[in-house]
């Protein structure tokens, strides 16, 4: 079978309006006061989000809503350990958001492993797998840590500082690196990152290299899932 | 009511050899049984003597003695007393019988025991792995798999460094940590 | 694209489909998976994925002080951790032979229903929100809060308290504590009456939730089922009655049973148990005045305790089910084997796997929460 060219084409309009960066600016303010947040409930941190939302301490009235899938989600909220098997899902999960996205690691555990430093079953430092903005510590933090975390991470939105969404395209070898010494070489994702860097122009020197070598050794290519009935199925092989 | 539950144990298992029945504290009762007979006491104790809930298998690894304990905990609702039966099995090959057939509740801790120490249960209707199904180590409860040393290898540590803790690094200061403390 | 996680699904000659369910699913309670094979929308199979939050707790006990590992139990069942600390706690005790002393096992009794009201209160909450009534986990989630802060006020922790030690508990009550803890039994037992309109007693609920996800007793009894799903089969079996454990002996409730065994049944079951832990609490607060003496019996430095050679099996009765630990020293100060019977361990596995068998695919969640599954007792 011929592989389709699925390379976005690059377009990068010169900025000519003068107003270009107050409107950025408008965009980052905008951003900052409505938040979609994907809680991926990795572990005990995700107790403490349903006061969070819930009437006490009401997220929502900062603008900060749940929201049930990552492709309308702005924040990845990883709550707490991640055991190697989530961090799979986690990672595909980050990739499948829209940028900008940001990650907050709640707990200690997503710092540097926390209480189960010793655990064979657990990744340590979140940061090496995935940019994280913000960590919010604590084992678990409160309801007000979890708001004041993400309160500090509006104005870094809005002054445009809360950038790692860029950093993971930027540096993807580094990460996938990491990825791929903990899954192992065969470990790939269905998002093609590197054409997404090439799409929001983000690539850089650290985003080729001999990591994603290795993931394009043995990479498929991207298809469309098929989840067609058998006997259409069978027909359609024979084509 | 509880003094009389050993009696009547006794008495149920008389036609059994090798079988050392204790009464630990009230309510909990230890049956200390050879493999190849523990299946016939839990039947008999299900059958004949109400123990119709199995509250949990648990398994010892004895390295030292090249041995697995498998615990069979077992309550009446009848007589509300809980028999721990104890059985050995040798570590190699480490295969037992499932009891599956009598308990239902078996066919998870069979399965729990079955990736944690690798202990194959026959009979048992699912041995596939549940937990760690992306795990490809060895079974990780065993004693002989050190989990602090493959953390080591495996994982880095964030460094923590505050600017404080730098300028008395410069003075000549620092936290000083023992070795045995070391994560490596 | 990794084989294991995006095979290509082989399907019968028929309209049947496979769906992953979870892990990261606003209707799956905690970090938990599901396959299920479905036609239309009803389940023809499902299979239990988990392992998203093992942390390998037996094995990290094994390397870690008897001390040390209080601050682990309680984060094996997040919604309901008091439980876990007060089990291992009577098994460390057990071994030692330790008692602890009555003005304790009060105490304990206390945070233990306390725990369980706490508990009760999310898990229906959550219910509610998975038949999309969202108003009752909102007050559930609230009242709940104002249960937290009872704990905070006592043990410094709103979730994680580590309040029971081997031999006792940390600390006294803190001065006026109790009345506090009285007035808000006032105040949630008023609540109920509303939790009845809003929740137990509303058509929505009721339509929704009745003849969904049945188990008979005997079905119950077969798969070992314990806890409010036992009871809500109509089997009263609990362990604080049946296998009594500190002053529950000396205390008045009632085994609250209901008869459907379905999710209507099980949800009444709870509702019935806040009931039941109000009146003990009120118990607790009547009588813990009249009760002197310490609250902790000496123990040895922690740091350098050689526990006993033994082995034992304590169990208490959780907001979920019967939790269990079997504890084995060798004489060290490490033990050398534990092993947690997560009371989920058996609902949210087979038996969630067997009810979701015929079921509509929007009940699943409904059928998981009124399970009350928590994933982490079974991962562990």
């Amino acid at each position: 079978m011929k592989r389709k060219d699925i390379s976005i084409p690059v377009e990068q309009p010169k900025r000519s309006n003068p107003l270009a960066n107050v409107f950025d600016e408008l965009m980052d303010f905008c951003r900052s006061r409505s938040m979609f947040m994907l809680h991926y409930c990795t572990g005990c941190g995700a107790i403490e989000l349903p006061p969070a939302m819930t009437s006490r301490f009401d997220m929502e009235r900062l603008g900060i809503q749940p929201m049930v899938t990552p492709r309308q989600a702005d924040i990845l909220l990883i709550t707490g350990y991640v055991s190697i098997k989530t961090l799979k899902r986690v990672i595909m999960t980050y990739e499948q958001m829209a940028s900008p996205k940001y990650v907050v690691g709640i707990c200690s555990c997503t710092v540097n492993g926390g209480m189960y430093w010793q655990s064979y079953a657990t990744a340590k430092v979140l940061k090496d797998y995935l940019p994280v903005d913000i960590y919010i510590a604590g084992c678990m933090p409160r309801p007000e840590a979890v708001i004041e975390g993400l309160r500090e991470l509006m104005s870094d939105i809005k002054q445009g500082k809360a950038n790692s969404w860029q950093r993971y395209y930027k540096n993807y070898d580094y990460y996938l690196g990491n990825q791929q010494k903990l899954f192992g070489d065969n470990w790939q994702t269905p998002t093609d990152i590197i054409a997404e860097a090439r799409h929001y122009n983000l690539i850089s020197e650290q985003t080729e290299g001999k990591h994603t070598a290795v993931l394009q050794q043995h990479q498929k290519p991207l298809e469309a899932f098929e989840a067609r009935l058998k006997h259409q199925q069978g027909q359609a092989r024979e084509q | 009511m509880n003094s009389e539950i050993e009696p009547r144990l006794d008495k149920l298992l008389a036609g059994m050899d090798d079988v050392r029945v204790k009464l630990i504290r009230p309510r909990r009762i230890r049956i200390d049984v050879p493999s190849e007979s523990l299946p016939t006491l839990l039947e008999l104790l299900q059958g004949k003597a109400s123990y119709v809930h199995l509250s949990a298998i648990s398994c010892v690894d004895w390295i030292d003695n090249g041995e697995f304990e498998l615990v069979y905990h077992v309550w009446s609702y009848e007589s509300q007393s809980l028999v721990s039966a104890h059985t050995r099995i040798p570590r190699d090959p480490g295969v037992y019988l499932s009891i599956y057939d009598l308990y239902q509740p078996a066919a998870f801790f069979e399965r729990d025991i079955h990736e944690m120490y690798g202990v194959f249960f026959e009979g048992s209707p699912d041995m596939e792995k549940f937990i760690l199904t992306e795990w490809d180590g060895p079974p990780p409860m065993r004693k002989e798999f050190n989990s602090e040393e493959f953390v080591n290898q495996n994982f880095t540590w964030e460094e923590y460094r505050p600017e404080w803790l730098e300028e008395i690094e410069a003075e000549g200061g620092g936290i000083v940590k023992p070795a045995s403390h070391a994560r490596r | 694209m990794r084989a294991e996680n995006y095979e290509s699904i082989s399907h019968p000659p028929s309209n049947e489909f496979e769906l992953n369910f979870g892990p990261n699913h606003p209707g799956i309670e905690g970090n938990y998976a599901f396959r299920v094979k479905v036609n239309g929308d009803q389940v023809l199979e499902a299979k239990a994925d988990a392992g998203y939050l093992h942390r390998g707790f037996e094995k990290l006990m094994e390397g870690r002080l008897w001390i040390q590992n209080l601050a682990l139990v309680p984060r094996i069942c997040v919604p309901d951790p008091v439980p876990m600390e007060v089990c291992y706690s009577q098994a460390v005790e057990d071994l030692c032979g330790l008692q602890a002393p009555e003005r304790a096992q009060w105490l304990r009794v206390m945070q233990l229903e306390m725990s369980r009201i706490a508990a009760h209160l999310f898990a229906f909450g959550g219910h509610a929100a998975t038949t999309g009534m969202y108003t009752p986990s909102f007050w559930g989630v609230a009242d709940r809060d104002l249960m937290l802060d009872r704990f905070e006020e006592l043990t410094g922790g709103r979730v994680y308290s580590i309040y029971n030690i081997p031999g006792g508990v940390r600390r006294d009550v803190p001065d006026g504590f109790l009345d506090r803890l009285a007035s808000l039994l006032d105040y949630l037992e008023s609540r109920l009456a509303d939790y009845d309109n809003l929740f137990f007693r509303n058509q929505v609920f009721i339509r929704r939730a009745r003849d969904i996800g049945v188990l008979t007793q005997a079905k119950a009894l077969k798969w070992g089922v314990t806890g409010p799903n036992l009871r809500a089969t109509g089997l009263a079996f609990d362990v604080r009655r049946d296998d009594p454990y500190l002053v529950y002996d000396q205390i008045e409730f009632d085994v609250v049973t209901e008869e459907g065994g379905d999710c209507l049944a099980r949800n009444l079951v709870r509702r019935g148990e806040l009931q039941q832990s109000i009146r003990i609490l009120r118990q607790v607060t009547a009588r813990l005045p009249d009760i002197e003496g310490p609250v902790r019996a000496p123990i040895p430095n922690p740091l350098a305790w050689n526990v006993p050679a033994g082995e034992t099996y304590t169990r208490v009765e959780s907001s979920k089910g019967e939790l269990a630990y079997y504890v084995v020293s060798t004489g060290g100060d490490k033990p050398y084997r534990v092993h947690v019977r997560g009371p989920s361990s058996m609902h949210a596995v087979q038996v969630l796997e067997k009810l979701a068998i015929g079921a509509r695919l929007e009940d699943i969640a409904q059928i998981m929460f009124s399970l009350d599954a928590c994933p982490p007792e079974v991962d562990r």
